[in-house]
């Protein structure tokens, strides 16, 4: 056959019978060999290409992002103007029909040192006191929700009673319905955020947002206390019994906002 | 020397596709056998000793991403690569059919081989024989529709031998 093929065929012929001994060898003796020390070396050798592609990868993905944001900017950008217009709107008919109009309130960053009571914490010290302008029943809050208000006050630190606390009084109520209540924190028959004092005429549902409903001199209105989880009735028939999911988490606090209230306002419901 | 630095960009590109973009389709049921393509495609283009050692090459670096059976996957596509090289002096090259032909018959061997490895035998010879069809058939398409859009692209042969005259051996 040799004698028949053209040099380069015979050439080809030769390349392609070594490979094949040579692969039919590693076949055969593959397992004995260093193996993972083949693969370190390959791994090594790819290390530099598989970074660029993870790079590109990477740069791909960002660029599918961007694009995925700047549409959600583009909606919420929208979406704003629409709310701006409704703010506005709102504000000229509360002016007409003689309401106090809502004021954006200032919020003061203080950090929690500790917070104390078990399973469920019940009161928090706080990085600041009076010396930073805090006064006692401040409202304090996380961007979920209300957290609780200032109950004693020293110069460089203070203590916030949490929703946890059953002490808490906050008056309340349902987004949308204007359905109103006070919520509390019982300990029986297990421990629960509750809206009390519902009138068993009124509606509330399974879902609904329970918001600050500024009754009470403290708290101003429209900060998310919770969500209902489960409506059921009072032993009295009277009420309902409305159990809440806290809006904000009282076990994962690191950071809170101090509202300052009206001066004089200490110690008010 | 420009060749060999050829065969090493082929080589890296083929097994960078593999593990990256490929690997992502064949966790979707979707298996291109890119080993084989290129095998095929550079066989054609370069001839049957190129062809034998991109082959070996290529399955020798395939070998060492699995676990087990080094030389499984060198032993076939060096042989693909011999055979289709030396075929490539007889067939039009240029030609999507022929193309799409020898990408099917080239997967479907290099995809039977290595089934018969993983499945350990023929007892699951419907898994196999479903994997390597749908394998086979998508790869040619995929391969053939490759190539052409490059030549259009390109605007000139990009398989060296399709010059020759059919028929005619270097």
């Amino acid at each position: 056959m040799g004698g028949v093929l053209p040099p380069a065929e015979r050439r080809s012929s030769a390349l392609v019978a070594v490979y094949v001994i040579l692969s039919l060898l590693l076949l055969m003796v593959g397992e004995r060999l260093p193996q993972a020390s083949l693969r370190g070396i390959g791994a090594f050798m790819f290390a530099p290409f598989d970074r660029v592609v993870m790079v590109m990868d990477r740069v791909g993905a960002a660029w599918v992002e961007n694009q995925e944001l700047h549409e959600r900017l583009t909606a919420l950008s929208l979406e704003n103007a629409v709310l701006r217009r409704s703010g506005e709107e709102n504000r000229e008919l509360r002016e007409e029909l003689g309401l106090p109009g809502y004021r954006n309130p200032t919020l003061r960053p203080v950090e929690i040192l500790s917070l104390t009571g078990e399973p469920t914490p019940a009161a928090a010290t706080l990085s600041a006191g009076s010396k930073a302008g805090l006064h006692l029943g401040d409202v304090v809050v996380t961007s979920a929700g209300l957290v609780g208000r200032i109950s004693e006050l020293y110069a460089t630190q203070s203590r916030a009673a949490l929703l946890s606390d059953p002490s808490v009084s906050v008056a309340c109520e349902v987004e949308s319905t204007g359905v109103l209540g006070v919520v509390r924190f019982t300990l029986s028959p297990r421990p629960a955020l509750m809206l009390t004092s519902v009138p068993y005429a009124d509606t509330v549902r399974v879902g609904q947002r329970v918001l600050t409903s500024g009754m009470s001199r403290r708290y101003p209105r429209g900060i998310a206390v919770g969500r209902v989880v489960k409506v059921g009735q009072d032993p009295d028939g009277l009420t309902q019994s409305v159990v809440l999911e806290p809006a904000a988490r009282f076990t994962r606090l690191r950071h809170v906002f101090v509202i300052p209230g009206p001066a004089g306002a200490e110690g008010q419901p | 020397m420009k060749g060999l630095g050829a065969l090493a960009t082929a080589l890296i590109a083929v097994l960078l596709l593999r593990s990256t973009a490929l690997a992502n389709l064949a966790a979707q049921g979707i298996v291109i056998d890119v080993l084989a393509f290129a095998t095929v495609a550079w066989a054609l283009r370069r001839g049957a000793g190129w062809g034998a050692t991109f082959g070996f090459a290529l399955g020798l670096f395939a070998d060492l991403d699995t676990a087990h059976w080094l030389g499984r996957h060198a032993l076939i596509l060096s042989l693909l690569g011999y055979v289709v090289g030396r075929l490539s002096g007889t067939l039009v090259q240029e030609s999507p059919r022929t193309q799409f032909v020898l990408l099917v018959v080239a997967t479907a061997a290099h995809l039977t081989w290595t089934a018969a490895f993983e499945l350990g035998g023929f007892h699951a010879w419907q898994v196999m024989a479903m994997r390597v069809l749908t394998g086979s058939v998508a790869t040619a398409f995929l391969g053939a529709l490759v190539l052409s859009i490059i030549r259009r692209l390109g605007g000139r042969t990009i398989l060296g031998h399709a010059d020759l005259q059919s028929g005619k051996t270097i």
